[in-house]
């Protein structure tokens, strides 16, 4: 178990990093996979232009380009998310996706023992530059040989 | 449908019982073409220390996302959703979303509420505690 910590300058110097942004369309098809993932209902038929749900977001994330964040620790493990929407997510619309690095920490201890903690965000906006909608996620890298078991961290 | 007027602070929202599987599970994977091993490996799972192969986080927000659309119907939009997740969920158990109205409050000159979530196992334990807000259309 490290006993100093691995977030080295390089790596704190990601925090901030953002990808290029790149271009995403709202699809009936992404929209019809979201549905059937979640096992959620569109009531009536769907429209160009109309509100649809706006959790299609998990189907566009991985669009834009991520940032490297080394793999300091062998295991990892999503320990939250979130999506937060300005407005209403709607069919046809075209959005640019860019992702960035928004914090990096570390924790000595605990359950998994050492373990570092990075938060990265897409952030949606439209063609001229207003925010739409943002999710995020914080990964927990640890080392499953230090872990005592699979309880909360 | 949920309408602003009608509600309370610690009015329930209708429960959500899921049993979320193997292929949920890949149709996750598929839908962002992310495949960690952990959802469809029972080994790559035990390596991380895990008993079995796991529920993926994201789908949780989705049935948490899910619980919250289905209360509010027409009536408004979600504004935010998070989850923390305190443990893992295995496939092939039952797990149910839990929400009440925390706050009800006016916010930019809209009607909006704040929803607790969780999601709680088939032991009765709380594996994710949730939030949401919403923004209602009356």
């Amino acid at each position: 178990m490290p006993e100093e910590s691995l977030i080295t300058p390089e790596v704190r110097a990601l925090v901030g990093r953002e990808s290029p942004a790149v271009p995403v369309r709202v699809t009936r098809r992404a929209v019809e996979r979201t549905l059937e993932l979640y096992q959620g209902a569109h009531p009536g038929t769907l429209e160009p232009g109309k509100p649809v749900t706006s959790f299609v977001l998990v189907a566009l994330d991985n669009e834009a380009e991520a940032i490297d964040v080394p793999q300091l620790l062998p295991d990892s493990l999503l320990i939250s998310n979130e999506m937060e929407f300005d407005r209403q997510i709607v069919l046809g619309d075209d959005l640019m996706a860019t992702w960035r690095v928004a914090d990096i920490s570390e924790r000595f201890g605990g359950r998994f023992g050492y373990s570092v903690y990075v938060r990265t965000e897409t952030v949606f906006r439209d063609p001229v530059g207003n925010p739409v909608a943002r999710s995020a996620r914080t990964m927990m890298h640890y080392d499953a040989r230090n872990a005592a078991g699979g309880e909360e961290p | 449908m949920s309408r602003y007027g009608d509600l309370h602070e610690g009015d329930e929202i209708p429960s959500l019982e899921l049993k979320p599987g193997l292929g949920m599970a890949i149709r996750y994977c598929a839908i962002g073409w992310v495949f960690p091993p952990i959802f469809f490996d029972v080994e790559a799972a035990h390596a991380q220390g895990m008993p079995g192969m796991m529920v993926p986080g994201p789908l949780k927000l989705g049935f948490l996302y899910r619980a919250v659309e289905e209360w509010l119907g027409d009536g408004g939009f979600v504004r935010h959703v998070r989850a923390a997740h305190r443990r893992p969920d295995l496939q092939g158990r039952t797990i149910t979303v839990t929400g009440r109205v925390a706050r009800l409050y006016e916010e930019e000159g809209s009607h909006r509420a704040d929803i607790e979530l969780a999601v709680v196992n088939d032991e009765g334990q709380q594996s994710v505690r949730g939030f949401a807000s919403v923004q209602f259309f009356d």
